[in-house]
């Protein structure tokens, strides 16, 4: 059994007016102190690579996206949120898309796409924001999708970090 | 300016102060929000106008634009009725208290207040207590169990602590002589006369002060609306500008106790040390005292929690009210032999 032993008040706390007079004082002090909120469309979240935002095609140095349309990441998907049409290509690698589409509304930022790809072409970028006017607008082609790689680096590094840490020992 | 018709200046002198009361509620609501934000680390409103100064008119759209909603089983009459029975009270009684002394215009002397009747302190607190009437009655109209019982709070609280109210303006009116709010402010000229400085008049003001929160249904008093147990209270079931209606008329209650205040215990527009200033100055100096006192309502809110309602009851009758007939026995033997003396 608990007995809770509850403590006795002073004369002036039973007095009730300066305890008022204590609180006052304690929010008043408070009354000039900076805010703590975010006035959040002036001042925008802080991110860094850790941040997992929407995925969004690399672009290579040579201007070309490294996506080589296997679908795997396709697979990968958990929110059935890609969606890949292959075609072939003059270049050494033979095959692109000819259509690479990511329902925003349906991606979960979970990530899965950009550890599934095995040509570095799809990475998590710090873009948190989605708004527009149509469920249409917002399922994002090829070119929407394009971001230069110098934009993406900071990401890219950290991957290779975080997966150099997974990998046995030879 | 001599041959400016009487009525004109009675006039002017009505829409001026009803504005004026308009407007110092809106700013109030405004006021609340900021004071509660800054003294809990955030902002407050600033989207509507800088430093969301346009927040109240923002809101009086809306008000007006939002559907009416009327609960079916409501006395319809009553419904509609009860909250312009609740702010037109607040509204009325801001008439007979002196915003200043007499202003001088071209030689024509203008009382600053809109009536100077001979029994201004009665008649305020006669017809200040009439604004209860609109909470029973939008409680009861409402058929809710909430606002009947928000209803039936107000009314029991309001009643204990008219008692310990009128007593402490009461032993102003002893000190000063006179019912007239005129007179009270006139006997308290200069600084060492303003009844705050009288033994009677410290214990006076607190009972007052205390006393006009649980008056005006504000925190730590709130019953009438009191969210975590009654929804909200008296008015659960309004909304518009019906709803908007109760709290004007809370506001303007605020801000005649504010002003009463003043009035009784601070000199009113008496300028500390200055007891021959302007008028526009004593003006100014009333608003000042006036706006702490408002500001002290935002204060106490933001700072004190609830009591409860066992606890509010017990402090109004057993606590407050022997304390105020005491203070107001001590001030009439200090009257009848000390103060000739």
């Amino acid at each position: 059994m608990v007995v809770l032993q509850r403590k006795e008040l002073t004369l002036a706390e039973r007095m009730y007016l300066p305890e008022v007079l204590r609180g006052l004082s304690i929010t008043f002090s408070k009354f000039f102190e900076k805010p703590m909120t975010r006035l959040y469309p002036e001042e925008p979240l802080p991110t860094n690579e850790v941040t997992r935002g929407q995925p969004r095609l690399v672009v290579k140095d040579d201007g070309n996206i490294a996506c080589v349309s296997c679908g795997m990441c396709e697979i990968a998907c958990p929110a059935y949120a890609i969606t890949i049409d292959g075609g072939e290509t003059d270049r050494p690698i033979e095959r692109e898309p000819v259509r690479f589409e990511i329902d925003m509304l349906r991606c979960i930022l979970c990530g899965f796409c950009e550890e599934a790809c095995p040509k570095d072409a799809i990475f998590m970028s710090d873009e948190l924001e989605l708004a527009g006017f149509s469920r249409e607008s917002l399922v994002y082609g090829i070119e929407q999708l394009k971001r230069p790689k110098s934009e993406l680096q900071k990401r890219i590094d950290y991957v290779y970090r975080l997966n150099k840490r997974w990998r046995r020992a030879p | 300016m001599q041959d400016v018709p009487e009525y004109v200046i009675w006039t002017l002198k009505v829409v001026a102060v009803f504005g004026g009361l308009i407007a110092t509620a809106a700013i109030m609501s405004l006021a609340e929000r900021k004071v509660s934000a800054w003294m809990q680390y955030r902002y407050g409103p600033n989207r509507v106008g800088p430093f969301g100064l346009f927040q109240p008119l923002a809101d009086g759209i809306k008000f007006i634009f939002k559907e009416e909603l009327i609960p079916a089983g409501a006395n319809k009459f009553m419904f509609r009725l009860a909250p312009a029975l609740a702010a037109i009270p607040s509204m009325m009684t801001i008439a007979v208290i002196p915003m200043g002394t007499t202003a001088v215009v071209d030689g024509r002397a203008i009382p600053l207040s809109i009536a100077q009747i001979d029994i201004g302190a009665m008649y305020l607190v006669a017809i200040g207590s009439l604004s209860i009437y609109g909470m029973i009655l939008g409680g009861w109209a409402s058929n809710s169990k909430y606002s009947l019982l928000g209803g039936l709070r107000a009314s029991a609280q309001v009643i204990s602590y008219e008692l310990t109210l009128l007593l402490s303006i009461l032993c102003v009116v002893a000190l000063s002589g006179s019912l007239d709010l005129t007179k009270i402010v006139e006997s308290q000229q200069h600084v060492k006369d303003w009844n705050i400085f009288t033994p009677m008049g410290v214990i006076a003001f607190i009972n007052f002060t205390i006393a006009s929160f649980a008056e005006t249904n504000r925190h730590p008093f709130d019953f009438a609306e009191c969210e975590p147990e009654l929804v909200g209270g008296f008015h659960t079931e309004y909304s518009a500008m019906r709803f908007a209606l109760y709290f004007i008329g809370e506001y303007c209650a605020m801000t005649v106790m504010s002003c009463l205040n003043a009035t009784l215990f601070f000199g009113g527009p008496s300028v500390p040390f200055l007891p021959e200033a302007h008028w526009a100055l004593g003006m100014l100096a009333f608003f000042v005292k006036a706006g702490l006192f408002l500001f002290l309502f935002l204060w106490v809110r933001w700072t004190l929690p609830r009591f409860r309602f066992d606890q509010l009851m017990r402090l109004g009758w057993k606590v407050m009210l022997p304390i105020a007939l005491f203070n107001l026995l001590v001030t009439g033997a200090w009257i009848a032999f000390a103060a000739d003396a």
